[in-house]
């Protein structure tokens, strides 16, 4: 079954954004990621959290890197009365309204930080890690007539243990704790152990894992650890 | 001294946000400068019995004013060019707004905002 969500649940703008997006095929593999998916939680899972970002990410799925243009997002997005711009890590952002767009890619292996181009939907995206369990254990949901791809909250529970680690901002890094506090009442545990089981995590990652969770109180068997 | 732990965390946010701002602000200001400015002005000119418009990109360099003429095939170009110019200029304008703002509830001192500002 569909989840379905509140139709006023985005500002005009990402709404809009939104079922643009959802229009041209974008969500059939891609997924809204960061901050922004916390209302879609607190909408079906009930976990309240009050959003405190401007910043909209999106995870896009790379089927191929010569893949052949299906969207061109660049033109659709300035369309919308969006501006976009180069950010100094070579990263295409679109602005508009103080709501700053960016697309996050998977990053394989190698720590090759260079933007990534991609040509199926004329973007260029941040490659970073661990991208692949947000993109990979998804979920969809109804937002008025049209649908949405978010991770599923166990997903991004264990993304965001991790990357708190890796953060060099203590803000970043208490928002994200924050927001795994938020989701830990609503998680199931098949979920989080069938992840946790499907991907293939060094010792560090795992060392963040843990650090994150007992921060959190979290039990750690709960991720298999 | 929860109190304090959580306020530090709030600052630390409210600063996030300000150096986001400010990145992007710069990103605009360099992208803006790909598109020309000043406005468009027509001179018509009378010959014998017909009327010529000539197109004038008019801008302020310096001190003075630039007038720059605009072959009519570049017409359309220029104005989709300047159009395009507005719509980052309301951009920058909404984000040195809130920049102001949060200098403000950052009291960061005046000194330091124009010194940033004159190195951005």
């Amino acid at each position: 079954m569909t989840n379905i969500l509140r139709n006023n649940l985005f500002p005009k703008e990402i709404h809009t954004l939104l079922r643009t997006l959802s229009n041209v095929g974008f969500f059939d593999r891609s997924t809204l990621i960061g901050s922004w998916v916390m209302p879609i939680f607190q909408e079906i899972y009930h976990a309240t959290y009050v959003l405190k970002t401007l910043d909209v990410d999106f995870a896009v799925h790379v089927a191929h890197s010569n893949s052949c243009l299906r969207a061109d997002l660049e033109q659709i997005i300035t369309s919308l009365g969006f501006v976009d711009y180069v950010s100094a890590g070579g990263v295409q952002k679109f602005s508009s309204g103080g709501y700053e767009v960016e697309f996050i890619a998977h990053r394989k292996g190698s720590r090759n930080d260079d933007a990534m181009q991609v040509r199926e939907w004329n973007i260029v995206a941040q490659p970073l890690p661990l991208i692949s369990l947000l993109l990979d254990f998804s979920e969809e949901a109804l937002l008025d007539d049209f649908i949405i791809r978010y991770p599923v909250p166990e997903a991004f529970f264990i993304h965001k243990l991790i990357v708190a680690q890796k953060r060099r901002s203590p803000a970043k890094q208490s928002k994200d704790l924050e927001q795994c506090a938020v989701l830990m009442n609503i998680l199931r545990d098949d979920p989080l152990l069938h992840i946790m089981e499907s991907v293939r995590l060094g010792r560090g990652t795992k060392g963040h894992l843990r650090t994150s969770c007992t921060a959190l109180n979290f039990p750690l068997h709960r991720l298999g650890l | 001294m929860k109190v304090e732990e959580n306020d530090r965390a709030v600052h630390g946010l409210l600063e996030e946000e300000h150096r986001r701002c400010k990145d992007i602000l710069q990103s605009l200001l360099d992208k803006m400068k790909e598109y020309p400015k000043g406005s468009l002005n027509v001179r018509k000119k009378y010959y014998k019995d017909n009327v010529y418009h000539y197109h004038y990109l008019v801008s302020r360099e310096g001190g003075a004013v630039v007038n720059r003429h605009v072959p009519e095939e570049k017409l359309p170009l220029v104005r989709e060019h300047m159009k395009q110019r507005e719509k980052y200029q309301k951009e920058i304008q909404s984000y040195r707004k809130r920049i102001a703002y949060l200098e403000r509830l950052l009291k960061i001192p005046k000194l330091q905002r124009s010194r940033d500002k004159h190195s951005s």
